[in-house]
């Protein structure tokens, strides 16, 4: 499982894994499409953030689930930066308690999903 | 589908609510926040600890520990509306958040709930509408009471009424074909805008108004409302020629002096705020473009200055910063201003003035501070400062260069023992 750890672990890795295997990665992983809107969302991620993923998936990701996120630092890489991967520490409010995390943007301009990474 | 829980619920509204919110104690650590307000927090903190509110704010707004601090009753409202003015940076303008409004309310001896909303935009809309009520004032109040006049795209005067002549002395015939800025050219010293400045900002925004000394013809000096708006044919961008209002208006009273204080002064020092001296910057920027000539900055930073509060506790701390801005402010030249850019960390911006002049004054603030002596019940508080200067013509002109710049020296003067003037020629030789 070393290829699907946290730091090596591929766009088109995450994008080729079933539910199942999505829910089973030890650190939380969402997926959402161009226009934010959220398409994928494991089970890691529902149990830190405390959400149901069937209340996540559809709705604008940075409006309204992850507003935290939604600054320069984050939201605005995805919209200037079509072919990402990085790494950055950062500091979430998962059930409101800040903490912190290490997060990891990935977007590709051949993959129809961005994907960000959360570890605790 | 099962029904939702009802923690399940309140954590969904927690996300999604567009207003910022956050519980902390008396010292400013957090306990609890949601998106939003880490939305506006994390960059503010930068490097700094965003988990504490105070030191996440100590860049931005260094008076909310202060505020907070010094409110005595057991419960009740801190501050409301507070505004903090935020700037991030030229690259960061457009999607960041501009101004803040910052609400606290004390809930119990160690317990303070405090929101955060982004009101960028109806500060700009207050503005808007403020321009407007004196513009359309300057229009209605006594139709004799204001001059009108239109100038050509490059500020030259293509009319002007006879109430030119009435209220500045000059012939209003006499002075068509000449430029209304050598006319109206005042000593420069104050903080207004040139009106070529003037002419630039209507040009880009569709009109400017300022208010500030103005000379008639005798050299007599007199308060004066001067609007300048820009007239275009419709087609092009660029403004095809100005209209230029000018009105004499009383001299604006303490209650509107107050309001500017309010508006450009740090709450506990008095020293210009950020928000001001980024202003001040952005005009003397346009000066050095046109005119070139030199402009330094300084940049201050006390030494040890955590430990200073430790050490002899806040109040200590607060009045040694006052005693730095009323040592450094006094050595300044005319049109240089000094400002609190964080919490123990000052600039100094000095219209003309060279990298030689700018190291003598830095290297004055330097001793003045070095002299400085507070009697605490913690015995006798003396303080150091770091200091590192740069000059705009070695930053090429950036104003983001020049920041950087100096504060880079900033730190080479910390690490090279603090209590010193960081010297730029001292790395050549």
């Amino acid at each position: 499982m070393k290829e699907a750890s946290f730091e090596a672990v591929t766009l088109s890795a995450l994008e080729a894994m079933s539910v199942e295997e999505l829910d089973a990665l030890p650190y939380g992983a969402l997926g959402f499409g161009p226009d934010t809107i959220v398409q994928r969302y494991n089970a890691t991620e529902a149990r830190m953030s405390g959400l149901d993923p069937s209340t996540v998936v559809g709705v604008p990701f940075f409006d309204a689930v992850a507003q935290c996120m939604n600054n320069f630092m984050v939201a605005q890489r995805f919209v200037d930066e079509p072919q990402l991967d990085e790494i950055v520490p950062y500091l979430l409010t998962l059930r409101m308690r800040p903490t912190k995390v290490r997060l990891r943007l990935l977007a590709d301009p051949g993959m129809p999903r961005h994907y960000i990474l959360i570890e605790r | 589908m099962t029904e939702k829980s009802s923690e399940e619920q309140l954590l969904e509204f927690l996300y999604a609510c567009p207003v910022g919110l956050i519980e902390c104690d008396l010292a400013g650590d957090i306990g609890l926040m949601n998106p939003h307000a880490m939305q506006h927090l994390l960059p503010l903190a930068g490097p700094r600890d965003a988990s504490n509110l105070f030191a996440a704010f100590e860049q931005h707004a260094p008076e909310l520990r202060s505020l907070a601090a010094t409110y005595t009753p057991a419960t009740g409202k801190i501050c409301d509306g507070h505004r903090i003015f935020v700037d991030l940076g030229r690259g960061r303008r457009t999607q960041a958040p501009t101004v803040l409004a910052c609400t606290i309310v004390k809930l119990g001896p160690d317990r303070l709930m405090v929101t955060l909303s982004d009101i960028s935009h109806q500060v700009v809309q207050e503005e808007r509408l403020r321009q407007a009520d004196t513009w359309f004032a300057t229009l209605l109040d006594g139709v004799n009471a204001y001059a009108s006049l239109a100038l050509t795209s490059d500020g030259q005067i293509a009319s002007a009424g006879a109430c030119f002549t009435h209220q500045t002395g000059h012939d209003n015939a006499a002075v068509v074909g000449r430029h209304l800025a050598d006319i109206l050219a005042n000593d420069g010293t104050g903080g207004d805008l040139q009106l070529n400045e003037q002419l630039e900002i209507a040009g880009r925004d569709g009109w400017h108004l300022q208010e500030g000394w103005q000379n008639r013809a005798d050299g007599e000096r007199y308060w004066c409302q001067r609007l300048v708006v820009a007239r275009s044919d419709g087609d092009g961008l660029e403004p095809t020629g100005y209209s230029v209002v000018l009105r004499e208006v009383p001299r604006r009273e303490a209650a509107a002096e107050d309001m500017r204080r309010l508006l450009t002064c740090d709450h506990l020092t008095g020293a210009s705020n950020r928000r001001h001296f980024a202003n001040v910057m952005e005009r003397e920027h346009a000066h050095w473009r046109e005119l070139r000539q030199s402009l330094s900055l300084i940049v201050l930073d006390l030494d040890h200055f955590k430990a200073v509060n430790d050490t002899y506790g806040h109040p200590a701390g607060d009045a040694l910063l006052c005693k730095v801005v009323t040592a450094c402010a006094g050595l300044l030249p005319p049109r240089g201003i000094f400002a609190r850019l964080g919490g123990e960390e000052f600039g100094a911006l000095l219209p003309r003035h060279d990298q030689d002049q700018a190291l003598a004054l830095a290297e004055q603030m330097r001793e003045a501070i070095a002299a400085l002596h507070i009697n605490t019940q913690h015995g006798a508080l003396t303080a150091t400062a770091s200091l590192g200067i740069a000059t705009l013509d070695e930053a090429g002109g950036s104003i983001d260069t020049l920041i950087k710049l100096a504060d880079e020296r900033l730190y080479a003067a910390k690490n090279a023992g603090r209590n010193q003037v960081y010297r730029p020629q001292a790395c050549a030789a």
